[in-house]
Formats: C-alpha cells, structure tokens, sequence
C-alpha cells in the first residue's frame, strides 16, 4: 500500500508538472499574440495612408511636370510643379538656374517654356509656359515636425510620375560644416536623379518644400521649404526681381542666454544701414522682423527673409531692458559689388540682372558665368 | 623474227637471267621517270604547252554544254566587266602620297589623301601608321563638334549630391 501510495503521489506530481508547463505556453503565447482588434487597427491604419496617398498622388500629379532644357553640358531633365494656374512653375536652381530651351511635359504635351527669376542663394528657379494650368496648393513648413509624413512626386531618370512616401527628419541649417541660406527640411525619402525640383507636399496635398537635394545613396534628401520660393516670388512680383536684404552686423554665440537668445550682436558694420541704426556690439538679438532668434543660426532665416528697401523692426537686448530699432534693409553685397574677371567691380543697378548667377560666398563656390 | 631462231633467243635469255641493273636503280626509277617526262615536255615551245594545257581545260570543263545556257554566260560575262572595272579603278599600292598637303599640326604631317583632282578638298588626320583613306565627306568638321555632342550625349538627369549652401557666417 505504501508503494502504491508512493507511486499515485509520483505520477500526481508528474501530472501537476506538465500542466503547470502547458498553462505556461499557452500564456506566454497569448501574452505575445496581438489581440485581433489591434492588429484589424494596424491594417486600417496601414490601409488609409495608403489610401491618403494616393489620393494625393492622382490630385497632384496633374500639377507636376517634366522639365527638358539644354545647357553648355548638354541636355537635362528634372522636374518642377505649377503654383498658379497661369502657368508659373517652381523647380530647382540645378535644373532651371543655368540653363536655356526649356520644355515642359504637360497633360501629355510638350510646351515651350521660359525662366522668371532664378536664386542661387535658395537653390530655386521659377520657370512659365503660356497656357493654362492646374496649380498645386501652398502650404506652411512652420507646421512641420520631425516626424511628419510626407509625398514626393518626381520624375526619376527616364521614368514616368513616381510618388514617393516619406517623414520629415530633421530641419537642417547646414551639412558637413557649411551653412545652408535658410533652413533646410530633411526629408527621409528615396529620391533619383531627375527629381530635382519635386515637390514635397503634406497630407493634405499642400506644397511645403521643393527638393533640392540627395543625400547619401539618395536614401534621403533636402528640401528647401516653399516659404523660400514664395519670398523669390515675392520679391519678383514686387520688384520684377530678387532683392535680397542687408543690415550689417555680424552674430556670434553669447556666453550666456538673454531673454532666451544666445545670438551677440559682435560687429556693426561702419556703412548703412547698420552704422547709424542704433544696433551695438555687445546687443542680444531677439527678434529680426518675424523671425524670433534664440540661436546664431537663427540669423540665417532671419536675413534670408530680408528684403533691400524693406524696413524692419530689430529687437534686441541690451543693459536688461528690450530696444526694437526700425531699420530699412540695404541691398545685399554680394549683390551690391560683383567681382569680374579683370578686377574692377559693378555698381548694383548694374549687377541686379546678374543677381541669379552670383553664389554669396566666393570662398567654396565654381565660378559661375551668366 | 627470221633473224632469230628460238635457240638463240633461248641463249639471250640465259644470258640476261644474270643481269642486274645498277644499285639505287628501282629506288630512283619513278623520280627518274618525272624527270625525263619533264625534259621531253620542256623540249617543245612555251605557247605550245599553255595551248596544250588550255585546250585539255577547255575539254574538260565540256564547253559545249556551257554555251547551251545563255543565262549562265551573260552572268558570267556581267561578273567579269564588274570585276575588271573594279581592278581597274583601284589605286596602286603604294601611291601618290601627297606631303604638301594641309596638315593641322605639326604632328600630323603624315596626311594621307586620295589622287585626283578633288584630292584638295579632302584630308583625313590619320595616324602616322595609317593608310586607309577615309572620305571626308564622312568626317565631322572640328567646329561642329559641340553641337553633335551634345544632340549625342543622353540627358543628365539632375538632382545635386549636396544641397547649395553659400553661408559661411552668420552676417544678416
């Protein structure tokens, strides 16, 4: 009996044992399966970006066009978008800066086009065809965040109209030590070669910047945001030209913060405007017209918004108290003296219409012909 | 045969049964032959012999029956008249190199053109080892090399590596 008894109690812990392991599987299994209503959300979720997606795709594609031209290397291809229905299109400097015999890829048609305006300092081109056309709306890149979705539509290679998927990953104010003119939107997109000048539109199907750019393997890109092609654009409906602005003073980093700004005034210029504007050495800058300052880097947007005869009003910091100067912004000097090959120099008024051709640091940029 | 009774042809017999020709006789015996078929056929004159050797060829080939087909001699007759005019029009080996030619540098001087009158107007930079002519209507003038570059070359596709940055300090 006692045997007996041994052996009932062996083969209840035996049974005990394997229960306990089998209750544990199947546990951890449910425990590590997704529930059905999660994963059906996924797949919704999944499912409407696609579908967002292509909806922005077979709205916008209509507005976005090929661009042939011919330049001394050659022809080129790239791609460019309408932002009015009049026919004036947005595209990169690379492809519509230096370049003559334009043609647009149109509604399954060719049209002769001719240049507007062109800046080298944003990297832009605006180019027009004589004929009616659908226009992509404008957005706002201030609405952007690291992380935001984001469509490209190009014109890779030889291919037709590709949509491209992507987020926006940073917002860039220079890359490997050089400065960009205003702030760039990093944008982790595949793009090709032959979508220079592709518009980068949000969800709702809204222009927020033009790449400009690849970067690396062309894993990823840089778009410079539109606000920089709608102040080109600005400036030409103005002033039948770009006119970039000028204070005179030079930024550096401050020891410490004021009034929430690191951005030291060091250096006023000896000639207007900055000379007899009020600004002094020593001020922390806070605010120049719109754009708020908290860093140096901020002084890039702030002046890339300037525009010559344009009176802005300048905050700055100075013995704990808050100053705001009005100052009427001058033309920009790599504008104003243009260096030419036997060493004399042209006046402005002379110089505007070479404005496209003229890189603002001579330092590290190809000489450039008009 | 009345001047030999069968004894006496009997009797040379036994007389040439012991007869051996020199050494090396039967070894040399064909080359021998050739030798003297030659000497007897250099004997006649030389047209005798190319008539011989034309008339056995045109036995052989049966011209008779060639002649019967008209279609067959006039194509052979056209492919002769095309070929003789070919060799005929084809310059010497070796001809007329003309050194007072224009040449564009000094180290093309070696300028090969063609003879005749139109030879002025044509030239060709070939290299010092050449010496096929190229027509120059062919050639594409230097100054239109741009152009037909350029209409050649496929499109570039443009998207920069780097973004255009020209800032390099923080001036306004």
């Amino acid at each position: 009996m006692r045997r007996l008894s041994n052996f009932k109690r062996t083969q209840y812990f035996g049974l005990l044992r394997a229960g306990l392991t089998g209750a544990s599987v199947v546990a951890i299994a449910i425990g590590y399966s997704k529930p059905t209503h999660a994963v059906a959300s996924e797949e919704q979720s999944a499912s409407s970006i696609s579908r967002q997606v292509k909806e922005i795709f077979e709205r916008s594609a209509k507005a976005v066009v090929k661009i042939h031209a011919i330049d001394p290397h050659g022809e080129l291809c790239g791609t460019g978008f309408f932002v009015d229905p009049t026919g004036t299109l947005y595209t990169a400097y690379s492809v519509g800066g230096e370049a003559d015999n334009f043609t647009v890829e149109f509604n399954g048609r060719k049209f002769p086009a001719h240049q507007v305006v062109t800046d080298i300092r944003s990297g832009l081109a605006m180019l027009t065809i004589d004929n009616a056309t659908p226009a992509l709306p404008i957005g706002k890149s201030d609405e952007l965040e690291v992380a935001t979705p984001v469509v490209t539509i190009g014109f890779p290679l030889d291919l037709g109209e590709t949509p491209n998927f992507g987020m926006i990953a940073g917002f860039d104010h220079k890359f490997l030590g050089r400065y960009f003119s205003t702030t760039h939107l990093r944008v982790n997109a595949t793009t090709q070669r032959g979508e220079a000048g592709a518009p980068l539109l949000n969800l709702k199907g809204e222009v927020v910047g033009i790449i400009v750019s690849s970067l690396e393997n062309g894993s990823s890109c840089y778009a410079v945001p539109i606000e920089a092609a709608e102040k080109i654009r600005s400036d030409f409906v103005r002033f039948g030209e770009v006119r970039h602005g000028w204070i005179g003073a030079n930024v550096t980093e401050a020891p410490a913060r004021v009034e929430g700004s690191r951005a030291e005034i060091t250096e006023i210029s000896t000639t207007p405007p900055a000379n007899d504007s009020g600004l002094r050495a020593g001020d922390i800058l806070l605010q120049v017209g719109k754009v708020k300052v908290r860093e140096p880097e901020d002084v890039l947007d702030a002046s890339f918004f300037l525009t010559a005869g344009d009176v802005i009003p300048i905050t700055v910091a100075r013995g704990g108290e808050k100053l705001t100067f009005d100052i009427q912004a001058d033309t920009h000097p790599a504008v104003k003296n243009v260096p030419i090959q036997d060493g004399t120099q042209l006046p402005a008024s002379a110089t505007l219409k070479f404005n496209r051709a003229i890189p603002l640091s001579l330092q590290s940029s190809p000489q450039r012909t008009p | 045969m009345d001047e030999f009774n069968d004894n006496e042809i009997a009797k040379l017999l036994r007389l040439k049964r012991y007869e051996q020709p020199p050494p090396g006789y039967f070894e040399n015996f064909l080359h021998e032959f050739h030798r003297r078929q030659r000497d007897e056929l250099l004997r006649q004159p030389l047209w005798r012999i190319c008539l011989d050797r034309a008339h056995d060829f045109m036995v052989g080939l049966n011209l008779p029956a060639v002649t019967s087909h008209p279609a067959a001699v006039a194509a052979v007759l056209v492919c002769a008249a095309v070929i003789s005019l070919k060799v005929y029009r084809t310059p010497a080996p070796g001809g007329p190199v003309a050194e007072d030619r224009p040449a564009l540098t000094g180290q093309t001087r070696q300028v090969f053109v063609a003879p005749g009158p139109s030879a002025d107007a044509e030239w060709t930079l070939a290299s010092p080892v050449a010496t096929r002519f190229f027509n120059a209507s062919s050639l594409r003038h230097p100054t239109e090399s741009a152009f037909t570059h350029t209409s050649a070359m496929p499109p570039r596709y443009v998207l920069d590596s780097v973004p255009v940055s020209y800032e390099t300090t923080f001036k306004f």
